[in-house]
């Protein structure tokens, strides 16, 4: 084969198998989407049928099993942890980037460390110590421990966001007049607003998909969707409760899955690429 | 009197960002630093030191007036505990080829993609789904409609081929792949990710010189773009291991553990000892062992990783 040819089929190759990669990185979704609208007749058979009557039948079913409740619990409680956490982590990460203290870096890599202690370790105590406050099953609980998750992935990359903003206007700020919060305000936070939006959607998508600790601490009250969605495992020899998880599957993803390909390059972003 | 003006505004602002730093700093420091500390010190702090002291006494959940203190009895105990052992093996086991196939299927699949392509960035934001699926549903997803015996996806291709496939979560050691595949197909976007984003800033000149001289690709890989991403490479590598050091919901939707004990990794063996069977302070005793091995090989691992990185970018 003449090198040009070569380097064609190379090419060819190299296509064909990034397609490969793709199709198995979204055939679960793909999977679970198609099932969502599939009859119980179609739902188990094998060779998969792509061509089927679609029908609205499993979402229905969701809607009478009262799946909304537990939308409702995931929606408050995601919605008012990450309000939490990036109103507690924008503040210190703007003080970590730009305010020199002492000891500014043992503390940094504290909050870091908090990322990578095993859950199970938080989990435990914090069961024990909710339950005698009274909070195991309520929103607030969940709200408050997902700090956790959050605040060190706040903290870290809004540090990151902050460090890229020149001290120049920091300096032109204080020119003007402006004392610290003021400067932070009106000036440094609205040069780093991509940020904020990256680690709003970083922190959206880990709420919103914890498993262990909404397991241990949402009780009855408070479940939500990916704890709830396990209930459906039990019966799975009638294809109905496939398409009952196929339907309740896909209503928890839409968010994140929107959230993600609409605003993708913040995800990115998030994991060292610059949200171009 | 225009430049008195301009070193007047100097001087002011000397005094605000320099003069009375120490001061206003501190101030500053708890304003917007402090209520982040607060709230981990109570989030965070306060379980673990909770968890740690708790592992010194025998207390279970029920009974709280029996609680004594044992000082390491639960430890010595671990350690003769068959199950809490093969949870450590599981979770080495789970962790390390996880780990080893995430980084490399990750990696190659960053310098795959390097090259511009017609729809790249398509294909950036597909590959990015596996890791934000909430991963309750994604094992869902695997368990009912892929490993499924009968009528999953990967029996019915097997079954093309002439290929009885097995009942792949009921079965040992079939079980452990199970999580496993699903553990890697969730990371891999991760490691692509952060791979493909530290090659994006590689200064092309570099490859154009090692080209130059001749290197072919995989000269230039392993000797030019690998050494060149190590601390990028050390600093994944500790993500990941912490992340499936502490993996709970795949496996505990996939296997629950079993069969038998085969796929119970040492988050579900706490989970079970503290949360199912209410032994507090024995579980905790796990759960602390489990911390403290993560933590002592995160930090071997960036000590030999990183060691000599900052003097040969320095020298070069």
């Amino acid at each position: 084969m003449s090198p040009l040819g070569r380097r064609r089929a190379l090419e060819a190759l190299r296509l064909v198998v990034i397609a490969l990669v793709v199709v198995i990185a979204v055939l679960p979704l793909a999977w679970v989407v198609l099932a969502s609208f599939k009859g119980p007749a179609d739902v188990s058979q094998m060779p998969p049928r792509l061509l089927f009557t679609p029908t609205l039948d499993n979402y229905n079913r969701v809607l009478d099993a009262g799946f909304f409740a537990f939308f409702r619990n995931s929606v408050v409680i995601t919605v008012a942890a990450v309000a939490l956490s990036v109103a507690l982590g924008v503040p210190a990460a703007y003080g970590f980037s730009r305010l020199r203290v002492r000891g500014a870096r043992g503390l940094l890599l504290f909050v870091l460390a908090v990322r990578f202690v095993p859950y199970i370790v938080f989990a435990v105590p914090l069961f024990v110590i909710m339950v005698r406050l009274g909070l195991v099953g309520t929103h607030v609980g969940l709200t408050v421990v997902y700090i956790l998750v959050n605040l060190p992935l706040v903290v870290w990359l809004m540090k990151s966001f902050f460090d890229d903003v020149p001290t120049d206007i920091d300096d032109a700020a204080a020119v003007d007049g402006a004392n610290r919060v003021q400067s932070f305000a009106y000036i440094v936070l609205p040069s780093a607003l991509a940020g904020v939006a990256c680690v709003t959607i970083l922190s959206f998508i880990f709420t919103w998909n914890e498993y262990l600790l909404a397991l241990v601490l949402s009780g009855r009250a408070a479940q939500t969707l990916p704890v709830v969605l396990t209930r459906f495992l039990g019966g799975m020899e009638d294809p109905v409760r496939w398409g009952l998880l196929s339907a309740s599957s896909v209503v928890v993803l839409a968010p994140v899955v929107l959230v993600t390909l609409l605003v993708h390059r913040y995800v990115r972003a998030g994991f060292g690429g610059r949200p171009s | 009197m225009a430049s008195r003006d301009r070193s007047e505004q100097r001087d002011r602002a000397a005094r605000v960002t320099h003069g009375t730093r120490s001061a206003s700093d501190w101030r500053a420091a708890a304003t917007f630093i402090g209520p982040a500390l607060v709230a981990l010190a109570l989030v965070a702090v306060l379980p673990t030191v909770w968890a740690i002291v708790s592992s010194l006494f025998d207390w279970h959940f029920h009974r709280p007036h029996l609680r004594t203190f044992v000082w390491f009895d639960n430890y010595r105990r671990l350690f003769g505990d068959s199950r809490f052992l093969n949870a450590a093996w599981i979770t080495f086991i789970y962790t390390s080829v996880s780990v080893m196939a995430t980084m490399v299927l990750g990696t190659l699949l960053a310098l795959l993609t390097k090259a511009p392509f017609p729809g790249k960035s398509v294909v950036r934001a597909l590959l990015t789904i596996p890791m934000i699926m909430t991963p309750v549903v994604s094992t869902l997803v695997w368990k009912t409609f892929f490993f499924e015996a009968d009528v999953g996806l990967i029996n019915w291709l097997l079954s093309l081929v002439g290929v009885d496939g097995p009942a792949w979560v009921a079965r040992s050691p079939s079980a452990l792949f199970t999580i496993l595949v699903v553990n890697i197909w969730f990371m891999t976007p991760f490691v692509y990710l952060v791979m493909d984003a530290a090659l994006d800033g590689f200064p092309q000149e570099v490859l154009d010189a090692a080209h130059i001289d001749g290197a072919n690709y995989w000269q230039r890989v392993h000797h030019v773009i690998l050494p060149m991403l190590r601390a990028t490479i050390v600093f994944t590598v500790i993500f990941r291991i912490t992340i499936d050091a502490r993996m709970f919901e795949i496996i505990h939707v996939m296997t629950g553990g079993g069969p038998a004990r085969d796929t119970e990794v040492l988050t579900l063996w706490v989970y079970n000892a503290a949360l199912r069977n209410f032994h507090l302070g024995y579980g905790n005793a796990g759960g602390v062992v489990l911390m403290v091995a993560v933590g002592l090989l995160c930090f071997a691992i960036m000590l030999v990783g990183l060691r000599g990185i900052y003097q040969r970018t320095g020298t070069s």
